[in-house]
């Protein structure tokens, strides 16, 4: 573990963290005592979760080892035993809070256990809890309106999965079924899901296992930081001409993307990026997929879909994680006109648009919109995206800052230059802030990207507080 | 309270067979001879449905053509507004109550809204929805070990979905793992999901879309009624000798079947064919998969799983549907063996596992334990099945009455020498089955199967109806 002395730079940024009361921020010494003064608040939060009488954490990673797959991992040395959540906040098993910057993996945008999606969830269950779509119910059709009032174009026919990785898998059943084709071109980095076919659109050899996964090509990841090109995206976009050209019979399918890589990083594409790459795609007579299931609901704050901060339409949407704020849920969403392939033959989701789920799918719409929580995550994100800017500038550790709204990731590196993972010192400090009561993602191939995406009610203290403990915990190495 | 039964317009009695010492036997029908006594009656039931004030069929109907899409199918010319359920019971938007002789597609197990698996999903809702794998949470592992303790040998390794297609996808990707080989058998007739991957292994032409499906053979359907060898199961394990022999490499990934085909009209494999062919599958280094997402927890009456019935024990198993009486929930679980390839690389699943499926999941259990629903299957299913076979030998059009517990088949042909699917006289009588109050289900290649897989809270007065009902409407025909 290297020991390195804070690198101050003065700057116009400073002086906003000089206004922080709860540290002084010009420390040179390389070890800080353990001392109240330095180490950083939680902002105060009126509520205390009940008392926890189940199973210990101990209890439960034995049964987990027992009753569970072998490929289950757990974040932390000592895994965390959450069982409360209420807004931005969990608890673990001692009743002792953590800001949630993770959202269950950008899951929770409305907050953990929001009243109006609990209530919209209790009092369906109540009522009727499943019944398919082969009888007739009113909350599957208000909210596939009200999912179709918020795209673009002719994006209007909505199929209800229970995932993401059903709703990327059917979205690359329609684009194949469409077009005749079967070569889909997707990203380097990317993730789509874990299915048959997903899983040869996900471009990260982690999460590939050796089965077949044929027709999908993995073009050029347009990554600003570590790609070739740095931020030209239209030169990345030659790759994926390279692709039809010489891969394929010149026709392909589909090409999907996310518009900012989550489980890759926090990879929001090289500007221009998406449009050359849309252009090319039609060319070849493909339809363009956009994976909105980390972007999507307002999380990048500046727009509601994270496509639409590339200035393009897809062609298909799919979205899953935030649309129901934790409930399983996913959707695809495209145009009359390609929908018209499924009945061909019969396509059936047994569990998919089954009235709880579309009804807090439909609560949780309403939250984001009564709650402004696009323009909350638009405000405290960029405020925490230029407060890590700031921590940035002071420690070399951090080689990279980036992304947009309350979708934000911080690269380790060893080696400014070199851009070597720091991916030890990435754990570390993962594990450490946790110490702190700060729960934070993690991701990028090598694992050294710190995930920050909380649940988009996230404010400006917790956004200090997060800071404020990084920049502690790395002031300590 | 009974409500009030519609009287059907009296029809002027029509051709019907052997009426003689025919009755109707029960206390909740009308006695004397067919046609002249008026539709039987519902079952009494001491619950008043909540005054609905939302859209009606019509609304959401047009609602429903216009944002989810051509391909959405539904059942009954007059599509069905449900708006509420109740143990057995579904009401529509008029507050008529119905007979669910179909459980939403044999998913909701315990019945509609039952007030355990409420209490259990509000209060987990309220405390924590969802926060992921990374942290602990006592649901998951509580439920993985009860789930695995109702399996036989080894089978304890428990991995939760979210669909039964994203369990036999996942399955199937095991036993490829596990074998190191390609091919997948399964029986025609067979359903097994909808994605691009379990589309493979699905053997119905409706369902299946024109894609590349890998290497997947399908083998003769041992079909008791259908079958070149009636119940000969020796005969139809050979073609699966005979498909491994000529039409692999010799070696397979696995064998995929339902215990008794749901899709595919309620047919129950042949008695010992499932022991013949485990036995040549493993020969071949296949491993055996069984599907028990409608079969299991218990509907069967005789057994808990399907694959009981048949006297196996398959090396994986897949379960959703009855799962989670209607939560959006799959599992998988296997010998940790086998489960130990997929610790080669990252499996994951967002949603899978989540605390409130999981709670509702362990409430499921208990209640089929507590409330002894298996052998109330096997009693009710019993009393269900002497009287469909009763109604048999009345009616020509019944060409076949087959299944097991609450899993039950009736087949209509308009020869039963040939067997001729009787297409219109089952889609003419399912809507006077509705008419009368009773929703059945309905399967197999030609559409020509009632199925009848009620809430397994279904009684015996709720079967006399339905086999009332049944009489009524045939003999108006």
């Amino acid at each position: 573990m290297q020991g390195h002395l804070a690198r101050r730079v003065s700057s116009a940024r400073n002086s906003v963290i000089a206004h922080r009361c709860l540290y002084q921020v010009a420390r040179k010494e390389a070890s800080l005592q353990e001392n109240d003064v330095s180490v950083p608040k939680m902002p105060p939060f009126d509520y205390s979760p009940p008392p926890y009488n189940g199973p210990s954490a101990d209890e439960i990673l034995a049964k987990r080892r027992e009753y569970l797959s072998p490929s289950v991992f757990h974040f932390y040395k000592k895994p965390l035993n959450v069982v409360d959540g209420k807004r931005q906040y969990l608890f673990d098993e001692e009743g002792r809070r953590y800001v949630d910057a993770f959202g269950g993996i950008a899951t929770v945008c409305c907050g953990h256990c929001h009243p109006d999606v609990v209530e919209a969830i209790v009092n369906q269950t109540k009522r009727l809890q499943h019944s398919t779509v082969l009888y007739l119910n009113s909350a599957i059709a208000d909210f596939a309106e009200a999912l179709a009032s918020k795209l673009p174009g002719d994006l209007k026919v909505v199929f209800f999965t229970n995932s993401g990785t059903e709703a990327n898998e059917l979205a690359m059943l329609i684009a194949r079924l469409y077009t005749g084709c079967h070569d889909i071109i997707s990203l380097r980095n990317g993730y789509h899901g874990n299915a048959s076919a997903t899983m040869g659109a996900t471009g990260q050899s982690i999460w590939k296992h050796n089965v077949v996964q044929s027709g999908v090509h993995h073009a050029l990841n347009p990554d600003p930081y570590r790609g070739v090109f740095g931020p030209d995206g239209e030169k990345y976009a030659k790759d994926v001409q390279d692709l039809i050209d010489f891969g394929t019979s010149g026709n392909v399918a589909a090409f999907v993307s996310e518009a900012i890589q989550g489980v890759g990083g926090i990879i929001e594409l090289a500007p221009g990026y998406l449009p050359a790459v849309y252009s090319t795609i039609k060319k070849a007579g493909g339809l363009c997929i956009a994976d909105e299931v980390q972007a999507g609901f307002g999380r990048t704050g500046s727009h509601f879909w994270g496509f639409e901060t590339q200035g393009v339409v897809p062609d298909i949407v799919t979205m899953a994680k935030g649309i129901g704020n934790g409930i399983p849920l996913g959707a695809v969403v495209t145009t009359p006109e390609i929908a018209e392939v499924l009945t061909r033959r019969n396509y059936f989701n047994t569990f998919g648009g089954n009235p709880v789920c579309t009804a807090a799918g439909l609560a949780v719409l309403k939250v984001i919109e009564k709650e402004n929580l696009k323009e909350n995550a638009h405000i405290v994100g960029s405020y925490l995206k230029d407060r890590l800017a700031a921590l940035k500038d002071r420690y070399e550790l951090i080689g990279d800052v980036r992304g947009r709204g309350l979708m934000l990731g911080v690269e380790l590196v060893t080696d400014r230059q070199t851009k070597t993972p720091a991916k030890a010192e990435t754990l570390h400090v993962m594990d450490e802030m946790k110490e702190l009561g700060v729960l934070i993602g993690k991701g990028g191939y090598f694992g050294n990207v710190f995930r920050i995406t909380p649940p988009l009610c996230f404010t400006k203290e917790d956004a200090d507080y997060l800071v404020d403990s990084m920049d502690y915990v790395m002031s300590k190495m | 309270m009974a409500l009030q039964r519609q009287l059907l317009k009296r029809t002027k009695f029509g051709y019907c067979h052997n009426l003689c010492g025919s009755s109707f036997s029960t206390v909740s029908s009308s006695s004397a001879v067919a046609g002249e006594a008026p539709p039987p009656q519902l079952p009494p039931f001491d619950h008043v449905p909540r005054p609905y004030n939302g859209p009606l069929a019509d609304e959401v109907f047009q609602k429903r053509k216009k944002f989810l899409g051509p391909s959405l199918f539904h059942y009954y010319q007059k599509p069905l507004n449900i708006v509420e359920g109740k143990m057995q019971y579904l009401f529509d938007d008029k507050g008529r109550r119905y007979l669910d002789a179909f459980a939403g597609i044999v998913t909701v197990s315990c019945g509609h809204c039952h007030p355990d698996i409420l209490d259990a999903i509000t209060e987990q809702s309220k405390l924590l929805q969802h926060a992921t794998t990374i942290y602990l949470h006592h649901a998951i592992a509580d439920f993985a070990e009860a789930l695995a303790s109702k399996m036989p040998g080894n089978l304890k390794v428990v991995y939760f979905v979210n669909s039964g297609t994203e369990a036999n996808e996942l399955a199937m990707m095991m036993a490829r793992l596990y074998t190191g080989n390609l091919g997948m058998i399964s029986l025609r007739n067979a359903y097994h999901g909808g994605s691009a991957g379990t589309i493979g292994l699905t053997a119905l032409n409706t369902w299946k879309y024109p894609i590349p499906q890998g290497e997947i053979h399908h083998v003769m359907n041992p079909d008791p009624y259908r079958g070149d060898f009636g119940p000969d199961a020796k005969r139809y394990a050979k073609d699966v000798q005979d498909h491994i022999d000529f039409g692999t490499s010799g070696k397979v990934a696995g064998f995929i079947a339902e215990t008794i085909q749901g899709v595919g009209g309620t047919v129950e494999l042949a008695p010992g064919y499932l022991k013949l062919v485990y036995e040549i599958v493993h020969k071949a280094g296949g491993l055996c998969i069984a599907d028990e997402v409608q079969t299991g927890f218990g509907r069967t009456g005789s057994h808990y799983w399907g694959f009981e019935t048949q006297e196996v024990i398959p090396d994986i198993v897949t379960m959703a549907k009855g799962i989670g009486n209607g939560l959006p929930m799959g599992a998988v679980v296997t010998t940790p063996e086998i489960a130990s390839v997929l610790a080669q690389k990252i499996q994951f699943n967002t949603f899978g596992g989540n605390p409130v499926c999981s709670a509702g999941g362990l409430a499921v259990l208990r209640v089929l334990d507590k409330e002894k629903r298996q052998a109330h299957c096997a009693d009710v299913g019993s009393h269900l099945l002497g009287r469909l076979r009763a109604l048999q030998q009345r009616h020509e059009i019944i060409g076949d009455v087959r299944g097991r517990g609450l899993m039950v088949g009736l087949e209509l042909v308009t020869d039963r020498t040939e067997k001729t699917p009787a297409k219109a006289e089952t889609a003419i009588l399912f809507e006077k089955l509705r008419e009368l109050g009773v929703l059945l289900g309905k399967g197999g290649l030609h559409g020509n199967v009632f199925r009848i897989k009620p809430p397994m809270c279904f009684t015996k007065d709720d079967a006399d109806f339905l086999v009332d009902a049944l009489d009524y409407a045939i003999s108006k025909m």
